[in-house]
């Protein structure tokens, strides 16, 4: 059953066969060697047109590419450990990842940073329900969102150099808890699969840059395209790891 | 002279019906109409505190947006025109207002939404629940209020209305059916009140003007339309993370013009399956029987009685027909 999962509920007869191969990716890591193997939740993984060494220059940049982590930027930017630790223990990269509950606000638990926000927050609109909901309005826009920010410019900057040198336009998905996505209506030929932005998985930042072959007939994969930091039999494609810098 | 005079006469009298602006209907498309939205709109409106749990846009804008260009029109006569865009009663008497917006209006603007940008940014703690290794399309029990795209998409709370022309098949889709859309701003201004682009004053940010006005369909469209979201027995098996079925929603930067993305296979782990269900089998071999089958187990007829698509054959590992092909 699993051998069809790719194929959409509503293809018509005059689909155009070429464009409508589907690539099923699966994401599996280790945090650490003692660690369980489990899906890589929540991230982007990119379809660039052609071979690795048709974008050397991609891979090259991805690779060089000055990264600070998550923990380094709150750090730096002066946040509090509770709102580092409210970050880390979402595996969230601003504040919008999750609803803001109660406790976060006032009591024992509360982060600082949002307690101030929602004190704020009810004096602007006058009513608690709505200064909880809205109180990221109220955080310092640098706390709330720089982080991923960042990383979305030199994504952006990445996604552009990729268009350019491939000359097509990049796909992208997002897995899901599970670590699945499907890339779907593709054309035959060969792409590489990137993450482009490394992913924090422990001690380490994993970055993902591999040759895929898609063809027409992959709408029928009968097992997903596998890859992990570990190295398997079934892994088609082993990220490369980097300790994670030091905080400057 | 005499039909020269004719048709002189003729155009006078229809120059009120023909060449006239009809001043009982407002279109921002009116180049006057295109300035900056605060030229008019206030944000928020004086009158939230009333209406509304938060600061919105709830109320027409003031006489001042409109009198400066059409003084002419508002003083023509005892009952100006002008006046029932916003007024129930073209009266001096009588200020009353529609609702804002009005509720029988057309749409003047298209929303534009990233979807993609958003599932960046919202939540999706890993799920505890997860079993390791899992391949299949559902998730294990029990079932989990998955945070993401649930926080603009939860459970519809209201019966859709039927179309002009009724229900197909008479078929009313219960409330279980759809997930709800956002239909204020309470979904957005709690973070793009302020500071974070598009911010409320922001309004082109969002709102585009269409190049024609549309009236949004009382039910949303929907191939399977028997499909219940929040259905699938007692376990509610059809409760999942919505990417399990929708695949290619996070690929996305606008669902327009997204064609339909749930896999056939996110269905038939469980509904035709060996020792669980046959409901394909069930309706494929009717139809192998009776080219004017009609599948009716998910679908409603005007779905139901077309080709069924290549790919329900092969997950069904039938080789694909169509019905002109059966004999």
């Amino acid at each position: 059953m699993v051998a069809l999962l790719a194929l959409p509920l509503a293809i018509g007869h005059s689909q155009n066969q070429a464009q409508q191969a589907v690539l099923h990716l699966r994401v599996r890591v280790k945090a650490n060697d003692s660690a369980p193997l489990r899906g890589l939740a929540r991230k982007r993984f990119f379809l660039i047109h052609g071979s690795l060494e048709q974008n050397r220059a991609l891979i090259e940049a991805i690779e060089q590419q000055p990264l600070t982590t998550r923990d380094c930027y709150y750090q730096r930017n002066g946040a509090s450990a509770a709102l580092i630790g409210w970050l880390k223990d979402g595996d969230c990269e601003s504040i919008y990842c999750r609803e803001v509950d109660q406790e976060f606000v006032v009591g024992p638990k509360a982060v600082p940073e949002f307690a101030a926000s929602f004190a704020a927050s009810e004096k602007e609109f006058g009513n608690a329900a709505t200064a909880l909901k809205w109180m990221p309005t109220n955080v310092q826009p640098n706390l709330r969102d720089g982080f991923y920010r960042n990383r979305r410019d030199a994504l952006d900057a990445l996604l552009k150099q990729a268009q350019t040198t491939s000359g097509a336009p990049i796909q992208a998905v997002m897995t899901d808890r599970n670590g699945t996505a499907f890339f779907t209506d593709l054309g035959p030929g060969i792409y590489v699969l990137s993450n482009l932005v490394p992913a924090e998985l422990g001690q380490t930042l994993a970055t993902w840059n591999c040759e895929v072959q898609i063809k027409p007939d992959d709408l029928a994969t009968e097992k997903p395209f596998l890859i992990s930091n570990r190295k398997d039999r079934l892994v088609k494609c082993v990220a490369v790891e980097k300790p994670l810098p030091t905080c400057q | 002279m005499k039909p020269v005079l004719l048709s002189v006469f003729i155009c006078v009298c229809l120059w009120p019906a023909y060449g006239a602006v009809d001043y009982t209907k407002f279109s921002h498309s009116t180049p006057k109409h295109k300035a900056a939205c605060n030229t008019c709109h206030k944000i928020p409106t004086k009158n939230w505190t009333k209406v509304s749990a938060f600061p919105d846009v709830v109320d027409f804008p003031d006489h001042d947006a409109c009198v400066s260009c059409h003084r002419a029109q508002f003083f023509k006569g005892a009952r100006p025109p002008i006046c029932s865009v916003c007024h129930l009663k073209t009266s001096p008497k009588d200020d009353a207002r529609y609702e804002f917006r009005k509720a029988a209006s057309t749409l003047q603007f298209a929303i534009e939404f990233p979807h993609d940008r958003h599932q960046d940014v919202i939540a999706l703690r890993r799920a505890s629940a997860s079993r390791p290794g899992f391949l299949l399309a559902h998730p294990p029990a029990p079932p989990q209020n998955f945070n993401n795209c649930t926080i603009c998409h939860s459970q519809a709370a209201l019966v859709s209305k039927p179309s002009a022309a009724g229900w197909i098949d008479s078929y009313v889709p219960p409330p279980a059916t759809f997930k709800a859309a956002p239909v204020d701003h309470s979904s957005c201004f709690n973070c793009h009140w302020k500071s974070q682009e598009p911010i409320a004053t922001n309004c082109n940010g969002c709102h585009k003007l269409a190049a024609t006005p549309s009236v949004p369909p009382n039910v949303p469209t929907r191939i399977s339309l028997k499909f219940q979201h929040e259905g699938g027995g007692e376990k509610k098996q059809h409760v999942a993370e919505c990417t399990s079925c929708h695949i290619n929603i996070t690929k996305s930067a606008t669902l327009r013009g997204l064609k339909p993305d749930v896999p056939i296979t996110a269905c038939t782990e469980c509904h035709n399956k060996d020792g669980l269900r046959q409901d394909l089998n069930n309706e494929l071999t009717a139809l192998d029987k009776n080219r004017a089958f009609t599948c009716v187990y998910c679908h409603t007829s005007n779905i139901g009685s077309l080709d069924a698509p290549v790919s329900h054959f092969l997950i069904a590992q039938r080789p694909p027909r169509k019905r002109s092909d059966i004999k």
